[in-house]
């Protein structure tokens, strides 16, 4: 399996300017300072779950724009409800990539509930057309750009390895820090 | 406002009606009201308003969105809020719902008003957008049965 810093510097190589990056709380929204963004990036530090719907709310606003929301399998098993909306909507401008590693890490790595959660079956279920999984990072660079060009809500389903001696580092950021710099021009 | 995100109640339906027909704000049919107050957060932090259309028993649900995501990062959104439950309400099953509702609010400290329908609606609506435009933060107007009608 692939590690999340991995995922997370090939995704990060891939935005542009015109995009608009929203990560949920933990371990992505903790590396996201230490990277080179080159999108106008807003990360969250609570709130699971807000990720996806931050970001259809800003694509909706924004349809000149494309919005790449982060969320991790913990926070969407709390709402999966927010799939149908996204489909309901339909932004052409939306990308949800979701971080499977079946563990709450922020918390302290504690495991899932133990279901063998189809996550790209459920998607489906919910209603969104362009789902793909992700095994690695030659998928992610060949999926991510479909998914941008797909016209339609896309979630991208990462598998990632679950390593709990990784060192993370904390938030380096206030949150009043980061909607102070957060524009989307 | 741009973008009016709402799951449905009675009391609600005609104004979400409205807000369907409307060419300038985007109607946002949601599963869940954490859902609806993110959707609009992320449309103000765009550069739109977005406003929440919800009864009572969703605002209720979503003690942990207004403080980890609205009050944190300081974002206007403007709450419509059927407030069922209240005095004048004829369905007795929404009746705990009522009870609790302004006292939430003031232990969320959620700055709120409740409509007045003999005064002007539009405009008591217009000044709830402005104070949550002015604290960054939340407000909310409860709506009673007749007020949209």
């Amino acid at each position: 399996m692939t590690p999340r810093k991995t995922f997370l510097e090939a995704l990060v190589a891939m935005l542009t300017p015109r995009d608009v990056l929203v990560s949920c709380l933990g371990a992505n929204a903790r590396y996201l300072p230490h990277l080179a963004v080159p999108a106008p990036c807003i990360a969250l530090c609570d709130s699971m779950g807000a990720a996806i719907p931050l970001a259809l709310g800003m694509a909706l606003q924004r349809p000149d724009r494309h919005v790449i929301a982060l969320e991790g399998d913990g926070s969407l098993m709390m709402s999966p409800n927010v799939l149908a909306t996204v489909a309901a909507a339909r932004p052409e401008n939306l990308t949800a990539l979701l971080w499977v590693n079946r563990h709450y890490e922020s918390s302290g790595g504690q495991a899932l509930p133990a279901a063998p959660v189809d996550w790209v079956g459920l998607a489906r279920g919910l209603g969104l057309t362009h789902v793909e999984a992700v095994a690695d990072v030659a998928t992610l660079r060949a999926a991510f750009p479909r998914a941008r060009d797909a016209r339609t809500p896309a979630l991208l389903v990462l598998d990632v390895a679950f390593d709990p001696h990784e060192e993370i580092p904390p938030y380096s950021e206030r949150p009043d820090e980061i909607r102070a710099r957060f524009t989307v021009a | 406002m741009t973008l009016a995100a709402s799951v449905p109640d009675t009391w609600i339906g005609r104004l979400m009606q409205a807000v369907r027909a409307s060419a300038k704000i985007r109607a946002v049919d949601v599963a869940r009201e954490e859902e609806a107050v993110a959707i609009a957060c992320g449309a103000s932090l765009a550069g739109g308003r977005g406003a929440v259309l919800i009864q009572n028993a969703g605002l209720l649900n979503c003690g942990g969105v207004l403080a980890g995501l609205v009050e944190l990062y300081r974002i206007p959104c403007f709450f419509i809020v059927s407030y069922r439950g209240d005095g004048r309400d004829p369905i007795y099953y929404h009746t705990p719902k009522g009870r609790v509702t302004e006292a939430t609010l003031g232990a969320w400290r959620l700055p709120y008003a409740l409509a007045d329908r003999a005064e002007d609606l539009a405009a008591q609506v217009a000044r709830g957008v402005e104070l949550a435009d002015e604290s960054r933060g939340p407000y909310v107007l409860l709506i009673t049965g007749g007020d949209l009608e």
